[in-house]
């Protein structure tokens, strides 16, 4: 090999970790501020500790005196495989690890180290060939030049199209390419087999890694979500999807946004705490759907609450907002405790097949958009359930949108007036959804509780008799009930939704 | 037309001539051994089979292969019964549950296959039950006594509106969405006239419907001097009035022809009911019986439904009738005592044991004959009843697909308009849980556009894999991954399924004769009807019991109104 090729696969080598190193960096504050939010925080502190790091590296450099070129082939494996598979490892670090910030602040600080070592190796390689002045213009131009082409491939093609799970792995290949060329050129002053076996072994992992990798979520279903996707799994019931915006985390199920931590408070505290308040002695309560343990969260703030049976059918939800750091800090740990007991079943199975009565009953079933949701409003349903009532018992049911959905809201009603039960209506404002509508039903009158447990942001003793009034926009409509053999609610939501052109979570 | 005559026996009944109608009424017996499914491909067709098991089944090959192997053996047991019904369809376990429903308990249903419930008959795996036959039930009008008596002792009734109409389990009632049916266009929920027409631009088309609409109004409400309804069920209320006998002179066809009408969704969709409940076309049914299947009930009737179909009723009978009713057995001689006088003295009946194996000589003292018409002449001896030629039968073909996980949208009933088949029903449906997964589906074809005794011996020269195909490529006009999603397609292949209510034969001569008592044998089956409705083989049934309990002085409620 003449001297010629060994200078171009050295300042090629140049171009690609300034690229590659970019990419890293960048990749690591994306991922930080998907998964943290803050971007402006995860952002600095990302760019700190890389750049801490890469001067780390320049320093360690003088350690190094001998076989320079093996040396830097090394590390150009040794970056190219971290940097490649480091989203794969924070993603899986933050659902499955309890120090993802430590993983992560680790993995960018060895990442930096290691860039930060190539330059000087190579200024000190490269040193016998040009003189100084020409030496220190070709390297750190090519540098500044390879950080540009990083940085506006990476927002405007890299994150839309690649995705970030197969970025980081596209760029650590392509790292080690660059390496096994240069390995391959200056195999005369190595004659190292070795060091070509470490390379390739590396880049076929990585090569495995960008056609194995599945992103959390595909191009075309990131298109549908405005923020970014930060947790994604599929159920044999639903896809999960949780996204985040800066300090606001927003779940959908199969699209449809369920809550946003921003607010999810209203409507949760709105959803159980008139009803829970207004129960003489609620002891045993039991929630139906509510797998994000969001309502079970609001019921333990209530002392007198000694059981809590979560009836959910999709056991990945009830796990991941147990067992994962960010959902399961979004409902205090409720899953967790003494008090809970989950069941993971379909609630109609659950009922028919437990005699329990329970003196406060919380139905948070998604919105009924398919008839395979509608059965759960209807009728029959409610009958069931009155058979797991007790006598002054209290049920208080999610009932959709008096505003958006009207005759659905009302149809709830109706339905629960239809097997008997006395159906009281309440609403409240939740801004990500708009106006919201609740159902209370129970065998005997509803009292407006003068009590509230302490520790509410929303919710008010004072408060509470305004929502049970409603403005002539939101006043019921004549409507029918819902029945498993007209599933006229399923219906009546499309037609209510139907006349907003303004979706959420679309 | 002119199969029933061949196969008339000349004197008695030997085993060969048992066995031949034994092939068409056990259907698949004539395939000798079940079909094993064959390599992909051997047929050089485009639909791929590998990966889906079946075979034919609901032959009693048992019973086939035994008979063939040669002579049964003489009665080895000889045993009194006072009351014997053989056949156990609807019809003969509706005998039973009355006559063991008014405290009458002395008597034996005894049915050739392995279960009971002939065009009810139904199936299980282990993801759900599934109908192999019958699969709903219209809500019964106040007429049909005998059904709501039934359905209330099923418990489908859980209360009462104030003029006395049952309201009914919901949870039986057919959820929604019920039907849908795909157009050139995509699917399209609800298949009835109105719902194919809503959108036409062509207000020839319109009008036309709203004429049919209005006639059906006119048919519905139509009443003789005497009261009695036009069309009316049981079709035994119905008014003989020359004004609509004169129907059962016509073609459905030929009526829409007088009546102008010509818009081709209307005439599909009448089409297509006809063959749903009469396993007939336009060209076949009459349309005194097309006119009975609009008018009889109520303009906007509900279902009743079940994973198992109307199986659910056969399990409900089965039940109550507990060891009285005994399958496979197979009565292959019926002698009536010495008739010739008003009083009979009973009848001696030859019955083949599946299990056992052997043969018993029952005397009974009376019997109720519930099996079809075309099949009495091969039990009772020196049977003659002119002109039974005229009973004919469209064969069936009804296939149960278990499925990985259910097309999307799928309704409970799922119709294609550019097939011959009526689509497929969800066995699943009426699920209460959320429950994605694996389903049944269950697939009917009925054979209507050939002479049925052309198109009942292709149908059963064809194997599995033929029919699977078939099945498939015609499924795939709706899905065209179909046989990606399917584990599993079994094939009854129904020999005799429907009495086909062709012109004249409703108002004829033969059928009201064949209601007439043989000494101490009456008969009881829907074929006696002229329409294979649930409905009528009950009322047939009923009607058998009751007339032998009035003849024995037994006390009884009736049921019939």
């Amino acid at each position: 090999m003449d001297g010629r090729a060994k200078t171009l696969a050295l300042l090629v080598s140049v171009f690609t970790i300034a690229t590659c190193g970019l990419i890293y960096e960048l990749l690591a504050g994306t991922v930080a501020s998907y998964l943290l939010g803050d971007s402006v925080t995860q952002f600095s502190i990302i760019i700190g500790i890389y750049l801490s790091a890469m001067g780390l590296g320049s320093y360690l450099s003088r350690y190094f005196r001998h076989d320079l070129v093996v040396r830097f082939i090394q590390i150009e494996i040794l970056v190219g495989l971290i940097g490649g598979v480091s989203s794969a490892v924070f993603f899986f670090a933050f659902a499955e690890l309890q120090a993802f910030r430590l993983v992560l602040f680790g993995w960018v600080m060895v990442t930096g180290v290691l860039v930060g070592l190539e330059i000087p190796l190579l200024i000190r390689i490269l040193q016998e060939r040009f003189p100084l002045r020409d030496l220190i213009s070709k390297v750190l131009s090519l540098d500044y030049v390879g950080a540009l082409a990083a940085s506006l491939l990476f927002p405007l093609w890299l994150v839309p199209r690649v995705g970030l799970m197969r970025t980081s792995f596209v760029f650590g290949a392509l790292n080690l390419l660059v390496a096994i060329w240069t390995c391959h050129i200056f195999y005369s002053e190595h004659r190292s087999r070795g060091l070509l076996a470490q390379a390739y072994v590396a880049l076929a992992l990585l090569l495995a890694g960008v056609f194995f990798s599945t992103e959390l979520a595909s191009f075309s279903e990131r298109r549908l979500y405005k923020e970014p996707i930060i947790y994604a799994r599929s159920s044999p019931y639903q896809r999960i999807v949780l996204t985040r915006a800066e300090d606001e985390v927003r779940l959908y199920l199969n699209g449809e946004l369920q809550f946003s931590s921003l607010d999810e408070y209203r409507y949760h505290e709105a959803l159980v705490h008139p009803g829970l308040a207004a129960v003489e002695a609620p002891r045993r309560c039991l929630v139906l759907g509510g797998g994000d343990g969001l309502a079970v969260r609001e019921l333990l703030k209530d002392e007198r609450v000694e059981e809590i049976t979560l009836v959910d059918l999709d056991p990945v939800m009830t796990e991941s907002f147990r067992d994962h750091q960010t959902l399961a800090s979004l409902n205090d740990h409720a899953l967790r405790s003494p008090r809970v007991t989950v069941h993971n079943i379909d609630a109609f199975v659950w009922l028919q097949d437990h005699a329990e009565s329970y003196d406060f009953i919380v139905v948070d079933f998604p919105d009924p958009t398919s008839y395979s949701v509608g059965k759960l409003y209807t009728r029959t349903f409610y009958r069931r359930l009155i058979n797991h009532l007790a006598p002054d018992g209290l049920i208080a049911i999610q009932s959709t949108s008096p505003l958006l959905s009207r005759r659905a809201f009302w149809c709830i009603v109706e339905t629960v007036r239809a097997v008997g039960l006395i159906a009281t209506p309440y609403h409240a404002p939740v801004p990500t959804f708009g106006e919201w509508g609740f159902t209370l039903a129970s065998r005997e009158p509803f009292r407006m509780p003068t009590r509230l447990p302490p520790g509410l942001r929303f919710l008010a003793p004072s408060l509470l008799p305004s929502l049970f009034e409603f403005p002539t926009d939101m006043m019921p409509l004549s409507v029918e009930a819902n029945q498993l053999n007209n599933q006229i609610l399923v219906r009546y939501y499309e037609q209510g939704w139907g006349q907003y052109t303004r979706r959420f979570g679309s | 037309m002119s199969e029933a005559r061949d196969r008339r026996p000349t004197r008695g009944s030997s085993r060969r001539q048992l066995l031949r109608w034994t092939s068409g009424l056990v259907a698949g017996w004539a395939l000798g051994c079940p079909s094993r499914p064959r390599a992909p491909g051997s047929l050089g067709t485009e639909v791929d089979l590998s990966g889906i098991g079946g075979s034919i089944v609901g032959a009693n090959h048992r019973l086939g292969h035994r008979l063939r192997q040669g002579g049964l053996p003489e009665p080895q047991r000889r045993r009194d019964v006072p009351v014997l019904i053989v056949g156990g369809g609807i019809a003969g376990l509706s005998a039973g549950w009355k006559l063991l429903g008014s405290g009458f308990g002395d008597f034996e249903v005894l049915e050739l296959e392995d279960t009971a419930g002939g065009n009810s008959r139904w199936g299980e795996n282990e993801v759900s039950r599934f109908p192999w036959g019958a699969h709903y039930l219209p809500l019964p009008t106040a007429e049909s006594t005998a059904v709501r008596e039934l359905l209330a002792e099923m418990k489908m009734v859980v209360d009462e509106q104030a003029d006395g109409t049952p309201i009914y389990d919901p949870r039986h009632l057919c959820h929604a969405p019920h039907e849908r049916i795909l157009l050139d266009d995509g699917w399209r929920d609800g298949v009835s006239a109105r719902d194919l027409i809503l959108d036409t631009v062509d207000a020839s088309e319109v009008a036309e419907l709203e004429a049919f609409e209005r006639q059906m109004a006119v048919f519905r409400n139509w009443r003789d001097a005497d009261g009695r309804r036009g069309f009316a069920l049981p079709t035994a209320l119905s008014s003989d009035d020359p004004e609509l006998r004169e129907l059962d002179t016509l073609t459905m066809r030929q009526y829409f022809d007088r009546a102008g009408w010509r818009s081709e969704r209307l005439r599909w969709y009448v089409d297509y009911c006809c063959r749903d409940d009469y396993g007939c076309n336009l060209d076949t049914t009459s349309a005194w019986a097309g006119w009975h299947y609009f008018c009889s009930r109520a303009e906007e009737v509900e279902y009743l439904t079940w994973p198992e179909g109307n199986g659910r009723i056969v399990r409900h009978l089965s039940a109550r009738l507990g060891d009285r009713l005994r399958t496979g057995q197979l009565v292959y001689r019926i002698v009536p005592g010495t008739t010739e006088g008003s009083r009979s003295e009973g009848v001696e009946v030859d019955v083949f044991d599946a299990r056992s194996e052997t043969v018993e000589r029952i005397r009974a003292r009376h019997l109720i004959c519930a099996v079809p018409r075309f099949a009495v002449p091969y039990l009772i001896a020196d049977y003659n009843l002119p002109g039974i030629e005229r009973f004919t039968y469209s064969p069936w073909v009804v296939a149960n697909l278990t499925v990985r996980r259910l097309p999307p949208g799928a309704a409970w009933d799922n119709v294609i308009y550019h097939s011959r088949s009526l689509g497929y029903v969800v066995s699943t449906h009426q699920n209460l849980q959320i429950a994605p997964g694996r389903s049944v589906l269950t697939y009917y074809l009925p054979l209507t556009d050939a002479d049925p005794a052309v198109a009942r011996q292709q149908m059963l020269d064809r194997g599995w894999p033929e029919w699977a195909e078939r099945i498939l490529a015609d499924l795939a006009l709706a899905h065209p991954n179909i046989h990606a999603l399917v584990e599993h397609l079994d094939v009854m292949l129904l020999g005799h399924a429907m009495i086909r209510p062709v012109p004249g034969f409703f108002w004829s001569n033969v059928r009201r004769r064949a209601a007439e008592p043989l000494g101490a044998i009456r008969f009881a089956h829907s074929d006696m009807s002229g329409l294979s409705l649930f409905e009528e083989a009950q009322y047939q049934g009923v009607r058998a019991a009751e007339d032998l309990m009035s003849e024995l002085g037994l006390p009884f409620g009736t049921s019939l109104s």
